[in-house]
């Protein structure tokens, strides 16, 4: 068993899985450094993928894909912020309303868009993305001859390296640019930062479209890569997978091991269902883990807050 | 701003909200019609909102279609269910999303019951569809708990509940209950005495289901509007931390208004199991708990209005089925415009400036009102 799991592939497995969910986890964390808990992350990741695959396929080139992508996420977030914030929208409702959009709307949009008609199971673009529509892998020169870590880090695709990178990125914009520290703030307190003259409106809008910039990174990621195509349930949770690890990690490098647990649990999955394990049980796996560790991060802070009241109510004294 | 006034507003709004979804309906119709021309998108965007809009219930020579009206009743009984369930969670501002996965273990559960169970006469249906709803009630007892005492998203956990719902039945159905004697994976058939009476046999699967529907929808009416249990779970949907500080038992609450919202479903998938299938086959999540949350919205949470939104959206529903079957327009058009009401219906400020007039007459015929009672005291003085 032991011998399955720590194996070359099994790691590769592992880092090619956390790539979307950590870029989507990166979204979850922004919306909620900025006060808002965006639950249609699947919805917009699915817009974001389908809208990827198609114009890569039309286009014949997966850079217009990786573009449209980004664009179909951000005016996804976009429309979202307008009916949370413009049109005061219950803002877990409006999530509800874009992942359904995402999970039944998508399915409309390709059968009109391709004209593939067969079946509502059948309906994807799978069919469409070729091999040579793909993002492309990257060797990285040096690692790559390095026994075991050389096969486990190299020849990812590049948008993985660049999930990796963003983790740092999300940091610098959230703590070393005035953006991050309004985003912040508004999170915190609106009325305290409106009342210094920031535009809490303008502030939520650009917090849903860096959220939008990184579903659309995930759902391209998913399409043009990882699932090459789109279909229905490719996502399989992912975007719900995302806030629970943006739960557990709270801060960009938080939520890169919190997604990397995620990523961990998939690839188990995968390397159970190889070995003939029942594929159904195995399916599960994640999602238990998920609920295991949201607990499991709720206690920990529920214990965190005891003990900070209580060293303040000693201070106190 | 007058009772009168404010029920004017919603149905104002709620018309609106109708017909904006309606109409980018129409446009979406018109973009994918087929036709090389204007004028042929045309005809093919009339043909494909009339089959929508009329056909249902209307046949093509313009007469009653009896068989049309019982489809649509029998769409609407899972999604009443939902529904109701969604109604009762949602007033207290727990966003349980778990009916979806309820109502198919809710199915599942009464379907094992029925085939198995040596139980006689119309017992067996009552015990299937109960024990169904209890498993449901059980399972989403998880997240109500952990959100009540530990402050977990109910929404979250409630999504990874339906995947794992989803998951192991089919494990369970896969070694274990499947019937091999099928083609396809499915339960042994249900015990005869199990099936629900259809109420009109037809084959539109118009079953007793229905009854105990609008059954349930009345209880529920009851137990949120006049009981002191639905009252405290209005009250914490308003505001928990002062139905706190009032000396409600907020955690008790929320645990029981999403563990009710659980046994509805789950009995609401066992009641479809008995009445609509001779064998259980569902192998995925059957999309009825997301229809259900449409329809709590649509019917502003109150138990009273779900059978009206239930009937709307199953009307809509099979209208779009008629439609992919006469043009080329794929059915699931319907999620789209299910999603834009859903978005109207929930958005506050959508015609918030209709509602700021209507505001500003009532204040100002009061004003006016007592006005002129003053100056009719002051007249009396003299």
């Amino acid at each position: 068993m032991l011998q399955l799991i720590i194996s070359e592939d099994f790691f590769f497995s592992m880092i090619r899985i956390t790539a979307p969910i950590l870029l989507a986890t990166l979204a979850a964390i922004v919306c909620e450094k900025g006060g808002i808990s965006n639950i249609g992350l699947e919805g917009t990741m699915m817009l974001a993928a389908l809208f990827g695959s198609l114009a890569s396929y039309y286009a014949h080139s997966w850079v217009v894909g990786l573009l449209v992508a980004i664009l179909a996420g951000v005016v996804v977030s976009a429309l979202m912020c307008f009916f949370i914030y413009n049109l005061q929208t219950n803002m877990i409702l409006a999530g509800t309303a874009v992942n359904m959009i995402g999970s039944g709307g998508t399915i409309f949009l390709v059968k009109v868009i391709t004209g593939l008609t067969e079946g509502t199971q059948m309906t994807s673009t799978t069919g469409l993305i070729t091999q040579d529509l793909l993002m492309p892998t990257i060797d990285i020169p040096l690692i790559k001859d390095i026994p075991f870590i050389g096969p486990v880090l190299s020849g990812h695709c590049f948008l993985t390296y660049l999930t990796f990178i963003l983790v740092f990125v999300t940091w610098v914009i959230l703590y070393k640019t005035p953006l991050g520290l309004n985003i912040r703030s508004v999170g915190e307190n609106p009325n305290a930062a409106s009342s210094v003259g920031v535009s809490v409106l303008k502030v939520k809008y650009y917090t849903f479209i860096i959220g939008g910039v990184f579903c659309g990174l995930a759902g391209a990621f998913m399409s043009i890569y990882y699932a090459m195509g789109w279909s229905q349930g490719m996502l399989a949770g992912r975007g719900f997978i995302a806030l629970a690890a943006q739960a557990m990690g709270i801060e960009p490098v938080g939520g890169l091991f919190a997604s990397l647990i995620f990523g961990f649990a998939q690839a188990l999955r995968i390397k159970f269902s190889a070995v003939g394990i029942d594929s159904n049980i195995c399916s599960t796996i994640p999602y238990i883990i998920t609920i295991i560790g949201l607990v499991v991060f709720a206690i920990r802070r529920i214990q965190n807050e005891k003990k900070k009241r209580s060293a303040e109510a000693l201070n106190n004294k | 701003m007058n009772k009168k006034r404010s029920t004017m507003f919603s149905v104002a709004k709620g018309a609106l909200a109708i017909f904006v979804s309606l109409l980018v309906a129409a446009v979406l119709v018109f973009v994918s019609a087929a036709g090389d021309t204007v004028a042929d998108k045309l005809a093919e965007t009339g043909i494909a909102l009339k089959s929508m809009l009329v056909s249902p219930l209307f046949k093509a020579d313009g007469s009653f279609n009896f068989k049309g009206l019982c489809d649509v009743l029998a769409l609407m009984i899972p999604i009443m269910f939902t529904g109701v369930g969604t109604c009762i969670m949602f007033s207290a501002n727990q966003f349980n999303l778990g009916s979806e996965g309820g109502i198919m273990l809710g199915a599942f559960v009464t379907a094992c019951v029925a085939v198995y169970a040596p139980i006689k006469g119309v017992l067996l249906p009552i015990v299937a569809i109960l024990a169904g709803g209890i498993a449901t009630a059980i399972v989403l007892y998880i997240p109500a708990t952990l959100k009540a005492h530990f402050g977990v998203s109910e929404m979250v956990n409630s999504l990874m509940l339906n995947s794992i719902i989803q998951y192991t039945i089919m494990f369970l159905l896969n070694m274990y209950l499947a019937d091999t004697t099928k083609g396809q994976v499915q339960m042994l058939p249900i015990q005869e005495n199990a099936a629900l009476p259809q109420i009109i046999n037809n084959g539109s699967k118009f079953h007793v289901g229905f009854i105990i529907a609008i059954v349930v929808v009345a209880l529920a009416w009851i137990f949120m509007y006049r009981t002191k249990w639905g009252y405290s779970i209005r009250m914490i949907g308003i505001n928990q931390d002062f139905s706190k500080y009032s000396g409600l038992n907020v955690v008790k609450i929320i645990i029981l208004a999403q563990v009710l919202g659980g046994f509805i479903a789950g009995i609401g998938g066992g009641a479809e199991m008995l009445g609509r299938y001779t064998a259980y086959n569902w192998k995925t999540l059957p999309g009825y708990g997301w229809t259900g949350v449409t329809v709590a919205i649509l019917a502003g949470n109150n138990p009273l209005f779900v059978p009206f939104a239930a009937f709307f959206i199953s009307y809509l529903n099979k209208g779009c089925t008629l439609m992919a079957t006469y043009t080329s327009i794929p059915s699931q058009l319907i999620d789209i415009i299910q999603a834009v009401l859903f978005i109207l219906f929930a958005a506050d400020k959508f015609l918030s400036r209709y509602k700021q007039k209507l505001v500003v007459k009532s204040a100002e015929e009061e004003a006016a009102i007592k006005r002129q009672t003053e100056l009719e005291f002051r007249g009396g003085e003299k």
